[in-house]
């Protein structure tokens, strides 16, 4: 059973595997999954972005992947305990000894890979028609192929993953804490927008009002993980130069992760002494 | 059907307590029933005394005495949902091979109770300590209405609860045991809701627990799957299991069950070998003296 660490790893690579499979299994899932994907591509094979370079076609990209990647977390993730509690199952593994890290972990790891293999794969396709679609460089012109390279737009895949796995994380724990399928609906959507307009609104707002330093701003960014996402997107992947540290928007991201995995561990169920 | 009812001493004679205080204790055949709250020991020793080492069962009570502990002791548990006080320390002590029947009305607290002996809930106060016979510490649980994922197949799902166990699981013969061994490849949101069951005891099963606690495991099921469902429990209890479960498919629970536990009120208003309790109130039959113990509306609108 699940009496030591050895095993806990093995309930935890056991629970990974049927997400997997569930995640796979799942109509709704993988039509969204395939949607995600041929929006990405789309949006590079009809933009200018993927005509101009890889940088250019970040900056394409990153608008939809903000928007639409917590979309697909959510959707993947919202009901994954949720559904456990309704069924019963996770009464049922309760009695085989499974420990609240090891199921968590299980879930998080196996639908946290199928996302990552969705939004990176995703974007390596639209990555993929840079080649394709660039016209031929100019014979006349020294380029300095620094200034636009595949590197650039790997580190925004990465970073578009770490992102996925931030809000996947946040969209778990709302379905540990949730008891009810409209608690986590209502909860999913009220993260979402927080996520994606509530703490731009709340700097833009601070600014105004005078209440933020501009110095401030990085800061309160990195408090979302989109605008953590955004702010690494600029410094890290595009690198526009600027002065700003990654290591808050990073931090914001990786601190979502822990958080979030916590109150999933913590609210999935009361333990019985 | 099988002979339990000739083979295993418990059900031989024995005397139920109407008027105990949510106390209840196995029977015994000496007479001595109405001890309040007896220790998990006397259990053992009651069972022993009886023991004629002519079944699996007997030999069971007299590893249980050996062991001097029961496979699962409850000790008074009370819980309360808002107002609502379902449980009012309650005690109950099984022993292996004993199969204990909790019986009572709608919302007398019985799924609650169980919940509790399956480890799965907290109760407000109270223990529940599994006595780990043989090392096995697990408790099998069938919930009231079993549910599993969907688009996976009767074995893939057992397969999947075997891996959560330390010796390794005869998924096939699981099934067999349950009546599932020709839907072993269908998927589990194709199987009937009498299947869904059989396929929930299974997964109780998975692991060799010591303890099986079923939540009415027989609601559903067609007349000759709750035959079929009483042979396996009977099967489990000679092979050494304690069961504790739910019914209110009261015919075979009489024929089937070493002690019935009439739950009511958060109390416990009966205990002791159907028979006992059938004739503490001058019934014809099991169902009859529900009736006559438990005075609600749902059974005297009948």
């Amino acid at each position: 059973m699940s009496a030591d660490g050895r095993d806990s790893l093995g309930d935890l690579f056991a629970i990974a595997a049927r997400e997997l499979r569930t995640v796979v299994r799942t109509p709704a899932v993988v039509a969204l999954s395939v949607v995600f994907a041929l929006t990405v591509v789309a949006v590079a094979a009809a933009g200018s972005g993927a005509r101009g370079g890889y940088v250019p076609l970040v900056l394409d990209l990153a608008p939809f992947v903000e928007a639409l990647v917590p979309l697909l977390a959510v959707a993947l993730c919202y009901r994954a305990v949720l559904s456990d509690r309704e069924s019963g199952e996770l009464d049922v593994l309760r009695t085989f000894d499974v420990s609240r890290p090891a199921y968590v972990g299980g879930v998080y790891l196996g639908r946290g890979l199928a996302l990552v293999f969705v939004v990176f794969g995703s974007l390596l396709a639209a990555g993929a028609t840079v080649p394709v679609l660039s016209p031929p460089d100019p014979t006349f012109l020294a380029l300095n192929e620094a200034a636009d390279s595949p590197v650039a737009f790997l580190r925004f895949s990465v970073l578009a993953v770490l992102f996925a796995l931030a809000v996947a994380a946040v969209a778990l724990a709302v379905s540990a804490a949730a008891r009810t399928a409209r608690q986590a609906i209502a909860l999913a959507v009220g993260l979402l927008v927080a996520f994606v307009v509530g703490v731009d609104a709340a700097a833009v707002a601070g600014l105004a009002s005078g209440n933020l330093g501009i110095d401030a701003v990085p800061l309160v960014l990195a408090a979302s993980p989109n605008g953590a996402f955004r702010s690494l997107v600029l410094g890290v992947a595009v690198e526009t130069g600027g002065s700003t540290s990654p290591v808050a928007a990073l931090t914001g991201l990786v601190g979502w992760v822990a958080v979030a995995l916590a109150v999933a561990v913590l609210t999935a169920w009361r333990p019985v002494e | 059907m099988t002979d339990r009812d000739r083979t295993n001493p418990a059900t031989d004679e024995s005397e139920t307590d109407p008027t105990a205080d949510g106390t209840t204790t196995p029977p015994t055949t000496d007479g001595d029933t109405t001890m309040p709250n007896p220790e998990p020991a006397t259990t053992a020793e009651t069972a022993s005394d009886e023991s004629t080492g002519e079944s699996a069962a007997a030999d069971a009570d007299a590893a249980t005495a050996e062991s001097g502990r029961p496979a699962i002791a409850a000790t008074d548990l009370s819980h309360a949902f808002g107002d609502v006080r379902v449980l009012d320390g309650v005690s109950l002590s099984v022993a292996p091979g004993e199969i204990v029947a909790l019986v009572g009305p709608n919302g007398s607290g019985k799924s609650t109770l169980l919940r509790f002996l399956a480890r799965v809930r907290a109760p407000d106060e109270g223990t529940v300590t599994i006595g780990a016979s043989d090392g096995r510490a697990r408790v099998g649980y069938l919930p009231q209405q079993p549910g599993f994922r969907a688009g996976f197949s009767a074995t893939d799902t057992l397969d999947f609860y075997a891996q959560f166990v330390d010796d390794p699981v005869d998924v096939a013969d699981v099934l067999e045991r349950v009546g599932l061994a020709g839907a072993a490849d269908r998927r589990v949101d194709a199987l009937s809701g009498g299947m869904t069951r059989l396929l929930g005891l299974g997964r109780a099963l998975v692991g060799d627990p010591a303890v099986v606690v079923l939540d009415e495991p027989a609601s559903g099921l067609d007349p000759g799957m709750v035959e079929r469902l009483f042979d396996i429990v009977s099967d489990l209890a000679d092979a050494g299991v304690a069961v504790v479960l739910s019914s209110h498919n009261l015919g075979p629970v009489e024929r089937t069950a070493d002690r019935v536990v009439v739950l009511d009120g958060g109390r416990f208003v009966a205990d002791g070998d159907p028979r006992a309790v059938v004739e503490s109130v001058g019934a014809a039959d099991l169902q009859t003296a529900f009736g006559d113990l438990v005075a609600t509306e749902e059974v005297t609108g009948r």
